[in-house]
């Protein structure tokens, strides 16, 4: 089997070097570079070609958010798993939108960052339990401050289930395949589904879906 | 300083003292002149009449005396012409007496009147007169006898010699009076003359008094002026380095919370997300439910405190999503935060609002936008509590509006509210704040930005 070449980014070289020592004890994964910044990482992920770029949020020169918007721009194919040290919406927000398809926390990196590459080299998305619980935590806290009524049991259980598949970060057409139906009714449903949730971007469903941890 | 401020103001003391003084001499002396002249133009005048009168009383006294003469002589010649009408004699003789008694008595007074130095020569005219009298007087009581005697001594010209001994006399003393009226005219131009120079004399001195007087006055108004002109710049000055220094300060306070935020972020908060995965890596490789895995857990736990500790020290000193992420993102962790905390709803809408402000700007607005929320929780209890940040052109407005209690901005400014004032007047920007007592309160903020720059060091 294929090994899965990771490439790392952060600007502490015992960071790194800890990550390493993780990786490196699986036997289906292969470091192929280190980075220091974030110019370094678009750098060596265009040099390099991995399958997975392990990104910092907090380097000198270019922040790892910027870098993970220039990664995915120039080849979708990466799967960008950010490290963060926050579980604040407003780094998982932006994370999602420059196009990451994992969050993960420094403090439970040696837990989950195996299962996130996993998750992410199958096409999914991979959020730390952490992250979820207290993005699930304040969404449930504003609802009740506001007052309102949770929007999800407006969706109908089809909708439902293409939500979570959606936000699991499968392609309209794998949607369609998965359930059997033509990838335009799966748009039309994602439509609804957005109208219906008030949201506007992929990056924001993922959020959604997250926050009422229908994915983890 | 106060020392030398103190003699400054002992010194403009005492000339003030010397001002006042001075002025008032000047006022006295003035007063004085004034009195001065009118006493004497006063007495001018009473002199002036006094000497005049006088003149004409010894006038009129001299010509009752040559009247009394020709008087005189007709009653004599009537006398002799009557003969021996002893009866008409007899009252011609009472009439002669009358009349000198009448002369000499006139003569007297005018006399007495007189100062003793200028009696002389009407003295000698009394004299001569009593003579007169004594020479005719006796012939009327001598009847017919004596009317031959006096018609002798009237032939022979006796009585006619010394009637125009004594005209000659009164003459003599009315040229006398005339002198002496010349003289005392004189007397008076002089005295006049002596006044007009007097006069002359001391409004030279007052005119000089004034001078000096109006030199110092200008003088020390120039001065006070200078003083104040001074003393406004000064304040200018010190207003000026207030600000600065007021700058200074906040500017000093961001840049060391930065530091030890971006120092307990990227350092301790790393190193122990580090020694984590450290921990969790051993821990992977130490056999299950050893006692050495056991310790190695309680380590991770103790360690994933202290990083949630840290991490939350450095958001508090200054979040790192304001160097990370922009603005926007700052705040609305901030919103969350709050709200949270507080249980008060925090909304934020942003329009357009760039991720790269200028450092100085995104800062700023963070810190008022902090303040605000701060404010809002301690004191207004507000349910909700709106931020809009919006940027149009190169302005950015931000408005934090709750539904809170509110109060009287123009009665409670507080020391915040002063802070954030300086912190957007520093970046040429308007705070504003809108609240009343009854129905909570919206704080604006209008910040010009600068022209974007298109190098990005970052």
């Amino acid at each position: 089997m294929k090994k899965l070449r990771i490439l790392m980014a952060d600007d502490h070289v015992v960071m790194r070097t800890g990550l390493r020592v993780l990786l490196e004890r699986q036997a289906n994964l292969e470091v192929v570079g280190e980075a220091a910044n974030g110019r370094e990482t678009i750098e060596l992920a265009a040099s390099l070609k991995p399958d997975v770029v392990v990104m910092d949020v907090g380097m000198p020169s270019l922040n790892g958010i910027e870098a993970t918007k220039a990664i995915v721009t120039q080849r979708p194919a990466t799967a960008v798993i950010v490290l963060s040290m926050h579980a604040d919406e407003s780094y998982v927000m932006r994370a999602l939108k420059a196009g990451a398809r994992a969050y993960l926390l420094k403090d439970s990196a040696a837990a989950d960052l195996i299962s996130a590459i996993e998750a992410v080299s199958q096409g999914k998305s991979f959020f730390s339990p952490k992250v979820s619980r207290i993005l699930a935590e304040d969404y449930i806290r504003v609802l009740k401050q506001k007052g309102a009524v949770d929007t999800y049991d407006l969706l109908t259980s089809r909708e439902q289930e293409i939500l979570q598949l959606l936000a699991e970060g499968k392609a309209n057409k794998e949607v369609a395949s998965t359930l059997n139906i033509s990838p335009y009714t799966v748009e039309t449903h994602r439509g609804h589904i957005l109208q219906k949730l008030n949201l506007h971007n992929p990056a924001e469903l993922i959020l959604y879906a997250v926050r009422k941890q229908i994915i983890s | 300083m106060p020392v030398a401020s103190f003699a400054r103001s002992q010194s403009r003391l005492g000339s003030r003292a010397v001002l006042i003084g001075g002025f008032a001499a000047l006022l006295i002396l003035m007063a004085i002149i004034c009195i001065d002249s009118l006493q004497t133009l006063g007495k001018f005048e009473t002199d002036n009449t006094q000497i005049r009168e006088d003149f004409l009383y010894r006038e009129r006294t001299l010509e009752k005396v040559r009247a009394g003469l020709y008087e005189a002589g007709n009653i004599v010649r009537d006398y002799i012409l009557l003969g021996s009408d002893h009866q008409a004699q007899e009252s011609l003789r009472t009439e002669f007496q009358s009349i000198h008694d009448e002369t000499t008595a006139a003569l007297q007074a005018c006399i007495q009147s007189l100062p003793s130095g200028k009696r002389e020569p009407f003295q000698h005219l009394a004299v001569e007169l009593e003579k007169y009298g004594s020479t005719i007087g006796p012939t009327f009581a001598s009847g017919a006898k004596a009317d031959k005697t006096l018609e002798k001594s009237v032939l022979r010209g006796d009585i006619l010699s010394r009637h125009a001994e004594i005209l000659a006399l009164t003459k003599e003393v009315s040229t006398v009076n005339d002198e002496d009226l010349k003289e005392a005219e004189r007397r008076i131009a002089e005295a006049a003359a002596q006044f007009r120079r007097r006069l002359l004399r001391v409004a030279v001195i007052a005119f000089g008094c004034g001078l000096v007087l109006a030199a110092v006055t200008i003088i020390y108004a120039g001065q006070l002026e200078n003083s104040v002109k001074e003393k406004y710049y000064e304040s200018l000055q010190a207003q000026r380095e207030l600000k600065e220094l007021s700058k200074r300060l906040v500017d000093t306070e961001e840049r060391e919370r930065r530091a030890i935020s971006r120092e307990l972020h990227d350092e301790v908060g790393q190193s122990l997300s580090a020694l984590l995965m450290d921990v969790e890596n051993l821990a992977e490789m130490s056999p299950r439910e050893s006692a050495f895995r056991q310790g190695l857990q309680n380590i991770k736990t103790l360690a994933e405190n202290c990083v949630n500790e840290v991490r939350n020290m450095a958001l508090l000193l200054r979040p790192s999503m304001l160097d990370d992420l922009g603005l926007v993102a700052a705040v609305e962790w901030q919103a969350r935060e709050v709200s949270k905390r507080t249980g008060m709803l925090v909304d934020t809408v942003d329009e357009n609002v760039s991720d790269d402000l200028p450092e100085d700007h995104k800062t700023c607005v963070y810190r008022i936008v902090q303040e605000a929320l701060n404010n809002c929780s301690k004191h207004s209890y507000a349910r909700n509590v709106k931020v809009v940040l919006s940027q149009e052109s190169n302005h950015l407005r931000v408005s934090i509006e709750d539904d809170g209690k509110g109060f009287d901005p123009n009665r409670a400014r507080g020391l915040g509210l002063i802070g954030m004032t300086e912190r957007v007047s520093q970046l040429g920007g308007v705070l504003k704040v809108d609240s009343n007592p009854a129905g909570g309160t919206c704080l604006r903020i209008d910040l010009p930005l600068p022209m974007v720059s298109t190098d990005r060091e970052n």
